[in-house]
């Protein structure tokens, strides 16, 4: 066996025993109520979330959550991309684009729930909070993604009097190819953050507001339940994402 | 008229906002309680100076804490992943998972395992900051300037010599990253605990101004919650700069 594969083996093997104790761990926890009534046993929430006879709460609470985590992520990575792709063909904005996405991204995301319940409606807050975590990640990603293309292909472009459209279209965007899909995987657990916060701030349905209720109430396997959702379809995305990423890697790599 | 030229190009996008802010309220003839006008939550923040001063401090204290005792933990846990090939290759995929979970999710969990009490908030803060700190420090205690590694043990140089003259430096960096990235989150997991639980630090003001439809006050929170924020980032991102200047 080569010491790639044996080192890619034991990697996996692991990888393997780490997850398999933590799942242990957290069954075991739960069962002999090593921290109280507070943490219900793995299975115990697992059977919580499957069970037939809640389905249409929790369906109806994804797709609340999901579609706004999905609406927020569509708009935010559009509006990153077109301010960075702005910040970069327009010399003169970049400074202040800078500042003000910087600035926006130091402000805690609770701190615009008032601005964004008067602006929009208490419904669509979280579809506008996962929009600005996303932009954030996407404007980083965009700009830094079009400044990878060489400054030797940038002189080819130059010397055969390319314009700096042409130059952005089949130069730099191709190579910012692989930051965009990294900045697009690394904002999924953004979007739903932004979600899940919105909907803290008074939504009237959704997963989030499940586990606020829940919280609040004692229903702990509720609340588990709503966590180890939301938690699993972000683990999935990210999963297929990086896959995704991995393809345009390999084919746009620098 | 150069300095007026770098403070229009730096500032304009924020300048922008402001009087978007003011136009809307003019325009709709909003009343107070729907939308106030940026010189009324001024006004309230320097008529009660007392209770915004509090409650920011308390939730910087908080935030500062539970980012201190989650790095801590973080690095600790990195370093005996670095020093164990079973601990590392056991945390490294957990590391993944938990950083691609929204975290900011886990917080009502937390909540009800830890109490509602002032402690509760601290250890929110903690368990969230931990993630990137454990996260990124392993990564930087691996990533060695190639070839550095054999040249420390070509002259013979033990484990600990390793680590302490060579793995803790080159991981600076990285460690640092994984601050500006944390404290943040730090400050938001600390404003949402508080939020949910709390009964006292800017996030409780946020609850408290909206169940008593003061929207003067709600706005003054996000305005004094948006400088500390940027208060800690930016103390981050200069001790960054400073480091990376440091160490090249």
């Amino acid at each position: 066996m080569s010491p790639l594969l044996r080192a890619k083996l034991r990697a996996v093997l692991f990888g393997a025993l780490g997850i398999g104790l933590f799942l242990g761990a957290w069954e075991a926890v739960g069962v002999y109520r090593l921290v109280g009534s507070s943490w219900p046993p793995l299975s115990t929430t697992l059977a919580f979330a499957f069970d037939p006879d809640r389905a249409t709460l929790f369906r109806r609470a994804m797709a609340t959550t999901f579609s706004m985590a999905a609406g927020g992520y569509v708009i935010g990575a559009a509006a990153g991309i077109a301010a960075g792709a702005l910040g970069v063909l327009v010399r003169a904005l970049r400074p202040g684009l800078d500042r003000l996405v910087t600035t926006i991204h130091a402000i805690p995301s609770v701190a615009l729930a008032p601005v964004f319940i008067v602006l929009l409606d208490r419904d669509s807050t979280g579809m506008a909070i996962a929009a600005m975590i996303v932009g954030y990640a996407m404007y980083v990603a965009t700009t830094s993604g079009l400044a990878v293309a060489s400054a030797a292909h940038r002189d080819v472009f130059a010397a055969f009097g390319a314009s700096p459209l042409a130059r952005l279209w089949r130069l730099e965007l191709p190579a910012a190819l692989p930051a965009l899909a990294g900045g697009l995987r690394l904002a999924i657990p953004g979007a739903l953050i932004g979600a899940i916060i919105g909907e803290w701030f008074g939504a009237s349905r959704g997963l989030g507001l499940l586990m606020v209720s829940a919280m609040h109430n004692f229903q702990i396997p509720l609340l588990w339940s709503a966590v180890l959702i939301t938690s699993a379809a972000s683990l999935v995305l990210f999963g297929v994402a990086s896959l995704i990423e991995r393809r345009i890697a390999e084919r746009f790599r620098a | 008229m150069r300095a007026l030229g770098t403070v229009v190009s730096r500032y304009w996008g924020m300048a922008l906002i402001l009087l978007a802010w003011q136009g809307w309220v003019t325009v709709f003839q909003l009343n107070a309680i729907v939308l106030p006008q940026p010189l009324d939550v001024l006004a309230d923040i320097l008529s009660n100076p007392g209770i915004y001063l509090a409650n920011a401090g308390q939730t910087a204290w908080m935030a500062l804490v539970g980012l201190a005792t989650g790095m801590a933990v973080g690095t600790l846990l990195a370093m005996l992943a670095w020093s164990s090939p079973l601990l590392g290759g056991m945390l490294t995929p957990l590391g993944v998972l938990f950083s691609s979970i929204p975290v900011v999710a886990l917080i009502p969990v937390l909540a009800r395992l830890f109490g509602y009490d002032g402690g509760t908030v601290v250890a929110i803060v903690a368990i969230i900051s931990f993630l990137p700190a454990f996260v990124f420090t392993a990564s930087g205690l691996r990533a060695l300037p190639a070839g550095s590694d054999d040249v420390f043990r070509a002259f013979g140089a033990g484990g600990w010599v390793r680590f302490t003259r060579l793995v803790v430096p080159a991981a600076v960096p990285n460690w640092m990253i994984a601050l500006r990235l944390a404290a943040p989150t730090a400050i938001l997991a600390a404003l949402l605990a508080e939020f949910l639980i709390g009964t006292s630090g800017l996030g409780y003001l946020f609850r408290a101004a909206g169940e008593t439809f003061n929207t003067e006050r709600a706005f003054g929170t996000s305005v004094v919650a948006t400088v500390v924020s940027i208060l800690l980032f930016s103390g981050t991102l200069a001790a960054e700069a400073w480091v990376r200047r440091r160490w090249g």
